[in-house]
Order: C-alpha cells, then sequence, then structure tokens
C-alpha cells in the first residue's frame, strides 16, 4: 500500500517537479562523464606519462569531493522545497490516522525511487555524452583518435553510485529530521506567507543603488589597473568591494527600479506591468542573498570556461618557437665541485653508457650566466614596478649566456648557417617581443650593451626569437658572446641538443623518452651524482597538452554544475513562488486579466528573474577577462564554446521553468 | 437570495461568462452574451463588467491606487484618463486618502471599498457583487452598501448582489430568491422604506427555510 502511494507519488512527481529530476539527472550524467576520462583511449595515451596520470587522478578526484559537496547542498535544497510544498498533502496523510513513522517510510521509499531513476538515467546521459567528451580530449590532446571505441567506465559507474548513494542517504536523513520536527496545524496551513519586502524606501533605495554602483565601478577600475594578482593584497579588498557591490545591487536593485519605472507612466501603466514589477520587486528583495551569490557563481563559471578554453590557445602558440629540436637535455653544474664528470653532459653520458646514433644530430654547448641582469640592461625601458614584475614573474636576474663556437654547432645541427662575431659583438636572442615593449624598444633605440667595463656591440636589430633548445618554458634571453670573452661568467648548465632523422624518429623518441624518464626516475644516481633533465619535444607537447586539457577539464566540471546549481536555485525559487502567487494570479484572472496576458507576465517575470543574476555576471565577466588578458590572450573560439554551454544549460532551466510556473498557474485552484 | 446550494454563485458566475450555460440565453445590454467568441467574451467581461467579491480579491502587492489602476490598463486605457478616473472614483468612496497604502494597511470595509473602486472605474454596465459584506462587520457593511446606494444613484451603475444576509438585502431594489436552482419568489421594493422591505424579506426568508412538509 505505502510503496503504491510512493511510486504514484513519484510518478506525479516527474510531472510537477521536472526541474527537480532534471537537476539530479544532469548532476549524476556531468558527474559520470568526468569521472570516465580516466578510461578514454586519448587519456590513455597520455597516461603513459606517470607524472601527468598520478596528477589528473589526483585533480579528478578532489575536484569529484568539492563537487559533490556543492550538489549535496544543492539536492537537500531542492528536496526542502519539494516537502515544503507537499506539507499539506502529508499533514492530509497525518488526519487519516497515518503514523509519521509510515510517512517518514513513504518519503524514504519516494528517495530511494527518485535517486534510483535520476541515476540510471544520468548515468546513460553520461555514457553518451562522454563519448562528446572523448571527442573533444582528442582535440584537445591532439590525439588522432584511428580506432573510434565506444568507452563505458565501470570504475565512473561505481564512483557515481557510490557517490550519489551518499547524498541521497544525507537527503533522506534530512527528510526524517524535517518530518519529525512538523506539527499537524502547521501542515495543513502551509500555504500564505507574504514575502516581506525590505526595501520601500525611495530615498534609501537610490542612495543604497548608487553606493552599489560606486563600488562596483571602483572595483572594476582597480582589477583593470592591478590586474588579477593573487599575491596582492590589493586585490583582496577589490574581491570584497565587488562582493558588496554586488550584494547592494541585489538589495536595491529592484526598489530603485520601480521607482524609475513609475515615473514612467507609459510604462508603468500599461497592461498588467504594474503587477509584473510587484512580482519582481518582491522576489529580487527577498532573495537578494541568493541573487547575489548565484550572480558571482556565474562570474566564476564563465571566467573559468573562458580561461579554461583559452588556455588551450595559448599553449598552442607558445609552442611555435620552440619546434627546432626533437629533443633536449641540460645538466645543472655544481660550482663548487671540480670533478669534470660531476659538470659535464659529455662525461655523464659515457658514464651511463648513453651514445648516439648515427643517424642523430646532436650538439653539445654550456650555458652561463653573465653579471648583468635583464631588469638592469632594460632598466631605461621598464617602470619601477615592470622591473619589480619582472622579478617576481622569473622573468628576469643574471643573463644567460652562450659562447658563438656553441652556438655555431647548435645552428650546424639544424642545418643554419654559421654566424660570425668579432670580439666585441654579441646576439640578442629572446621571445620578451611577447611579453614587455622594453625589449623591441631597447632593440631599436640601443647600439651597444655594456657588460661591466667594456661595451659590445649589438650585431642584430630585432631579437632573434629561435629559441636554442626544446624547453617546457617558452620564454627565453640568451646573449651569445664570443668565444674570448673575458667579463665574469658563471658556467650554469651543460647541455645537448637532439634532431632526428625522420627515417628513425620513432626509434630515436622511444630511446630518448626513455632515457629521460630514467632519468627523472633516478636510475642513474648510483652511477653518477650529476642531476640531469631532459625533455623530448613531443614529452612537451604531451605535458602541455595534458596541462591544457587539465585545466579544461577541471574548469568544464566545475563551470557545469555552477550553471546547474544557478540555474537549478533560481527555477526552484521560481516555482515556490509561483504557488506562494496562485491567489494573486488567481485574482487576476477574476478581475478580467486573459491567460495569454498572464502566460506572458509569468515569461516576463521568469526572463527578468533569471537575466538579472546573469547579465550581471556577463559585465562582471567582461572586466574579469580583461584583466585576465594580461595572462592570456583570448579568441573566439573560447567566447562560442562557453556562450554554448551557458545557454544550453542556462536556457533549458529557463523554459522548463516557464512551463512549470505556467502550469502552477493554470491547475492550481487550491 | 437563497440558501446554501441554491445556485446564487452559479447563476452569477454564468453572467459573468466565468461559467457557460447549457440552455437557454443571457442577455446584457440588449447583447445576447452565450454565443460570443472567445475574443468578445474577453473584452466584454473587462468593459461591460464590474466584479466585487467576499474576500476582495485584491492583490496584496500593490497600492491600492495600483489595484484599481489595474483595471484600467488591462483594456490599454489612455495614461491621462487612468489618473482621472482614479481620482474621481477614489473621492466619490472616501479613500482618496489611502490610496497609496498596501492592502494590509487598510480595514475590512477600506478593502472593500477600494476593491468597489476598482470594479465601478471602468464604468461598467453591471457590477456583480458576491457577498460583498459576507467579511465585513456590521459597521463597515452599512458604510459599504450606503456607498453602493450612491453608485445607484449617481452613476446609474446596475448592482447585482449575491446575499444570504437578509439586512445587506433590504438594500436593494428588487430581489431575487433562488431554492434549488430555481426562482423561488420576488420582492421589488417600491415606495417601502427599508424597514418595512427589511420584514418582507424576512417572511420570504422564513417561509424559504421553514420547510415544513420535509420536516415532518
Amino acid at each position: 500500500m505505502f510503496s503504491k502511494i510512493a511510486v504514484n507519488n513519484v510518478k506525479r512527481s516527474f510531472r510537477d517537479y521536472s526541474i527537480y529530476f532534471l537537476t539530479l539527472t544532469l548532476a549524476v550524467c556531468i558527474f559520470y562523464s568526468f569521472n570516465s576520462i580516466e578510461s578514454q583511449n586519448a587519456i590513455l595515451e597520455l597516461n603513459k606519462n606517470p607524472i601527468f596520470h598520478d596528477s589528473l587522478n589526483k585533480l579528478i578526484t578532489g575536484t569529484s569531493i568539492f563537487v559533490s559537496f556543492v550538489l549535496g547542498g544543492l539536492i537537500i535544497y531542492a528536496n526542502n522545497f519539494l516537502i515544503k510544498k507537499r506539507k499539506k498533502e502529508l499533514g492530509i496523510y497525518m488526519t487519516l490516522g497515518m503514523p509519521k513513522r509510515k510517512i517518514s517510510k513513504i518519503l524514504l521509499f519516494e528517495t530511494f525511487l527518485i535517486g534510483l531513476v535520476s541515476l540510471i538515467v544520468g548515468i546513460l546521459l553520461g555514457i553518451l555524452v562522454s563519448q562528446g567528451l572523448s571527442l573533444l580530449v582528442a582535440n584537445i590532446l591532439g590525439v588522432n583518435l584511428n580506432h573510434y571505441q565506444f568507452i563505458i567506465s565501470l570504475s565512473a559507474v561505481i564512483k557515481s553510485v557510490v557517490y550519489f548513494g551518499i547524498i541521497y542517504g544525507l537527503v533522506m536523513i534530512f527528510n526524517q529530521y524535517t518530518i519529525s520536527k512538523y506539527k499537524l496545524i502547521d501542515m495543513l496551513h502551509a500555504s500564505k506567507k507574504n514575502e516581506e519586502v525590505k526595501l520601500k524606501n525611495a530615498f534609501i533605495s537610490v542612495l543604497v543603488f548608487t553606493l552599489s554602483v560606486i563600488l562596483l565601478v571602483t572595483a572594476y577600475v582597480r582589477v583593470l589597473e592591478t590586474g588579477l594578482d593573487a599575491a596582492n593584497t590589493e586585490l583582496f579588498i577589490t574581491v570584497i568591494m565587488g562582493v558588496f557591490g554586488t550584494l547592494f545591487f541585489f538589495f536595491s536593485t529592484s526598489s530603485f527600479f520601480i521607482h524609475v519605472v513609475k515615473k514612467n507612466k507609459k510604462v508603468y501603466l500599461k497592461g498588467i506591468n504594474i503587477f509584473i514589477l510587484r512580482q519582481i520587486n518582491n522576489k529580487i528583495n527577498t532573495n537578494f542573498l541568493s541573487m547575489t551569490l548565484i550572480c558571482l557563481m556565474l562570474f566564476l563559471t564563465i571566467t573559468l570556461l573562458f580561461t579554461a578554453f583559452d588556455l588551450k590557445g595559448t599553449i598552442d602558440r607558445s609552442l611555435e618557437g620552440n619546434k627546432e629540436f626533437d629533443a633536449s637535455a641540460f645538466l645543472v653544474v655544481d660550482n663548487e665541485s671540480e670533478d669534470p664528470r660531476e659538470n659535464d653532459i659529455e662525461e655523464y653520458l659515457k658514464d651511463i653508457n648513453f651514445t648516439f646514433e648515427n643517424n642523430e644530430k646532436y650538439a653539445f654547448y654550456s650555458e652561463y650566466k653573465l653579471s648583468l641582469t635583464i631588469e638592469d640592461l632594460l632598466s631605461d625601458y621598464l617602470s619601477e614596478q615592470e622591473q619589480v614584475d619582472l622579478v617576481k614573474d622569473y622573468l628576469g636576474g643574471p643573463m644567460s649566456a652562450i659562447k658563438l663556437s656553441d652556438y655555431n654547432s647548435i645552428l650546424e645541427i639544424t642545418g643554419n648557417e654559421s654566424i660570425q662575431l668579432s670580439d666585441d659583438e654579441v646576439l640578442v636572442l629572446s621571445s620578451y617581443d611577447n611579453i614587455t615593449d622594453a625589449l623591441p624598444e631597447f632593440m631599436e633605440n640601443e647600439d651597444s650593451i655594456q657588460i661591466e667595463d667594456k661595451e659590445y656591440t649589438i650585431k642584430n636589430d630585432v631579437a632573434i626569437e629561435k629559441n636554442i633548445k626544446a624547453n617546457l618554458d617558452s620564454d627565453f634571453f640568451y646573449l651569445v658572446i664570443p668565444d674570448n670573452f673575458d667579463g665574469d661568467l658563471e658556467l650554469e648548465s651543460t647541455n645537448f641538443n637532439v634532431i632526428y632523422d625522420e627515417r628513425y624518429f620513432d626509434e630515436s623518441e622511444e630511446r630518448f623518452s626513455t632515457l629521460f624518464n630514467d632519468m627523472w626516475d633516478n636510475k642513474y644516481r648510483d652511477v653518477s651524482p650529476a642531476l640531469v633533465i631532459g625533455n623530448t619535444l613531443n614529452q612537451i607537447k604531451d605535458r602541455q597538452n595534458g596541462m591544457a586539457a587539465m585545466v579544461v577539464f577541471i574548469g568544464l566540471f566545475l563551470g557545469l554544475i555552477f550553471i546547474i546549481s544557478s540555474a537549478a536555485v533560481m527555477a526552484l525559487q521560481q516555482l515556490s513562488d509561483a504557488s506562494e502567487s496562485l491567489g494573486r494570479y488567481k485574482a487576476l484572472k477574476r478581475i478580467g486579466v486573459t491567460e495569454r496576458m498572464i502566460n506572458k507576465a509569468i515569461l516576463k517575470q521568469s526572463f527578468i528573474y533569471f537575466f538579472a543574476p546573469l547579465s550581471l555576471a556577463i559585465v562582471h565577466s567582461i572586466v574579469g577577462i580583461i584583466a585576465l588578458n594580461d595572462i592570456f590572450s583570448f579568441h573566439y573560439e573560447s567566447i562560442i564554446v562557453s556562450t554554448l554551454f551557458l545557454g544550453i544549460i542556462y536556457g533549458v532551466y529557463f523554459y522548463s521553468t516557464y512551463v512549470g510556473v505556467k502550469n502552477v498557474v493554470k491547475n492550481g485552484n487550491s | 437570495m437563497g440558501p446554501s446550494g441554491s445556485g446564487k454563485t452559479t447563476l452569477l458566475n454564468c453572467i459573468s461568462t466565468i461559467d457557460t450555460v447549457t440552455t437557454g440565453r443571457i442577455v446584457i445590454n440588449k447583447k445576447d452574451i452565450t454565443n460570443l467568441k472567445i475574443k468578445a467574451l474577453e473584452e466584454f467581461r473587462s468593459k461591460e463588467l464590474g466584479f466585487i467579491f467576499q474576500d476582495f480579491n485584491l492583490l496584496d502587492t500593490l497600492t491600492a491606487y495600483e489595484n484599481i489602476a489595474l483595471a484600467l490598463t488591462i483594456q490599454n486605457m489612455a495614461i491621462k484618463e487612468i489618473d482621472k478616473r482614479i481620482q474621481q472614483v477614489a473621492k466619490k468612496l472616501e479613500i482618496n486618502e489611502m490610496l497609496n497604502k498596501y492592502p494590509f494597511q487598510l480595514s475590512g470595509g477600506q478593502k472593500q471599498r477600494v476593491a468597489s473602486a476598482r470594479a465601478i472605474v471602468t464604468e461598467p454596465s453591471l457590477i456583480l457583487a458576491d457577498e460583498p459584506t459576507g467579511a465585513l462587520d456590521s459597521k463597515s457593511s452599512r458604510l459599504l452598501l450606503d456607498s453602493f446606494e450612491k453608485l445607484n444613484r449617481e452613476f446609474n451603475s446596475t448592482i447585482l448582489m449575491v446575499t444570504h444576509d437578509s439586512f445587506t438585502a433590504s438594500y436593494a431594489n428588487r430581489i431575487l430568491f433562488i431554492k434549488d436552482g430555481r426562482i423561488f419568489n420576488e420582492l421589488i421594493r417600491g415606495n417601502d422604506t427599508r424597514k418595512e422591505f427589511f420584514n418582507k424579506i424576512m417572511e420570504v426568508v422564513t417561509l424559504l427555510g421553514g420547510d415544513v412538509d420535509n420536516v415532518l
């Protein structure tokens, strides 16, 4: 009998509480999709790299735990709405003599059923979505999926079931607690409770609104001036200003707006605009706190999605000037030690019995540090703040130098012609054109560099943007100095570069990646104490793509969850508000307002309610993204993709809310 | 007038076009409203009819002024006209002092007067009042009924009122008694004083309620 009631309730819930199901199912779907990442083909390719594998797993697990907290909160919140809505129904059970224990049982069974259905549907949907995600991953990682495979990740299924099982379990406990607290009288008379409009005074609303605008504008200006530097305490103040600005904005905006619209009689006294305005005023005014939260969450989401997608582009570009060598390695020189075995990479390779194949072109060279620093060199063209920033970003410090003969041997293996330098000439190799305008200005205006007491002529007019090795870090700044340079030089590292023969590319790649992985795992430490680190170009690409992939995954994962949470909370608030406003709609109908007008009013309300926080969030994001622009440069792809995700999910919630509210108003004759 | 279940509200619903008739015709202002199209019906409802309800039916989120204005704005009336009419009506019903108050700041009688203002502001040919004094104390009832009389005299508005309170009914000019869905009796005030009319009503009510045959 009870299970029959529960099953019927669930059936009815599917219709009435579509938002709840939508949220649960989407949550499970997204949760599954992202956790299935590990077993995707493209990732399996990358998983050969142990560092990547570990960090990806850790990141996804960590994010999953965080996300399950967010979702847990959301689901309990949504569930609470439903229980409140059903107070009367539960009250009737009680007047019929059903003990609370049995009511709890019904609810327990209902939660179980809802959970089961949403889990199954969500996982099935997730399996579909994860195929699409798989293609996206392949695209990001630049992996060709020659053999496309339909993947079902068992571990992700288990994880979803366990995590959501725990959440549903909490919901059950929560329901029991709520029911045990209810009194029968309250349950039967649960309807009718008017929201209190908190801000009615016109003057104060204008004042608070003005204050919020001032706060927001100041925050925008500050963030655009100082940029997004987490180490800067100024940023913290800016964030606080932004948060309070947003809070005040939602606290006052509707009252402020109503006073403005009242002045414009043409809008105010048209159709049932009076009613719509007052409804919105009421809602935003009572829910200003959640509106603020949602706005900030959307802001985070938009920025997150943008950044995530754009990091990929940034990394692609950073690989541009970094393609000439197939592998590079360096030995960190210990200047205390005199033993050449510890400081010369050639000796090191002999020690570990590694020899180059005949088809592999290679060059050995040494890197030195000069006494001159980069910030001193460019000091005439950098503001004081820029000098400090340069050092802080690890772009300053003593300049690196390489001797001409070494440079020429590098040029030789790349097939370039060698270069002549006289004793008082130097060459500038640098990628700093992309970082600061100081370098191109310097190159244009200065003909020589003073190192210690000696003047050296700069032979090139524009910095050469070709790195001398394959490197993870795409920024470089070298001086090529004459072989008989007699200034202060400190040996920094000994290095080699390799270029494979295309015919034996795979074999060479295998040899060097194994060598470098073994070095990373300290396999040769007992043979030679030297610290040698190397990367093949493919390893660098994989690692950077892997990083991009991780950022995109986590960004997408969090972003989607945030959007769902925000949209669901708003939808639920709208729906519960609709049933509280039923009396008003009934009153409207009775004085001759047509159904068409009412539907239009519902549409307008839902629209404004949904898009008020989104609009402010978009303004926030635009400013935030411009501020971030110093770090990433944005392109259109990321705008389109992020808008697509945001638009679809938000749109679906908006539409189902509109339909839901319409149904509540249409059928609600209670 | 009539006891519960006699069909008073059904009649009102039919006249107000909220409900449709199965047989017969309803003619208002020489217009047969039983076979109007939906659009025409909506227009008829908003232009020719005014409603007053027992529970006032005011929107709690709107001020008195806005509640009254709403009846006009849904007809897309010119803005200047709206304000003029509201001020006029408010004066007549003596509510111009409380136009900027919200319903919760008003007493029951005041609320019902605001609701009445909303009903007549569109200058309908027929005002339908469903138990307008049902939720009021006797003093407020009397005040409201006085203003109804005034409306009837000065605006020439026809008021069709449903009630089962004899005192309220005594304000009317013509009373139809309904029982089990049929017209049972009719009283016309003519030149009677209200006291005389009230006594006549009481007689009919006694007759209505005292169905002696059934008791035995």
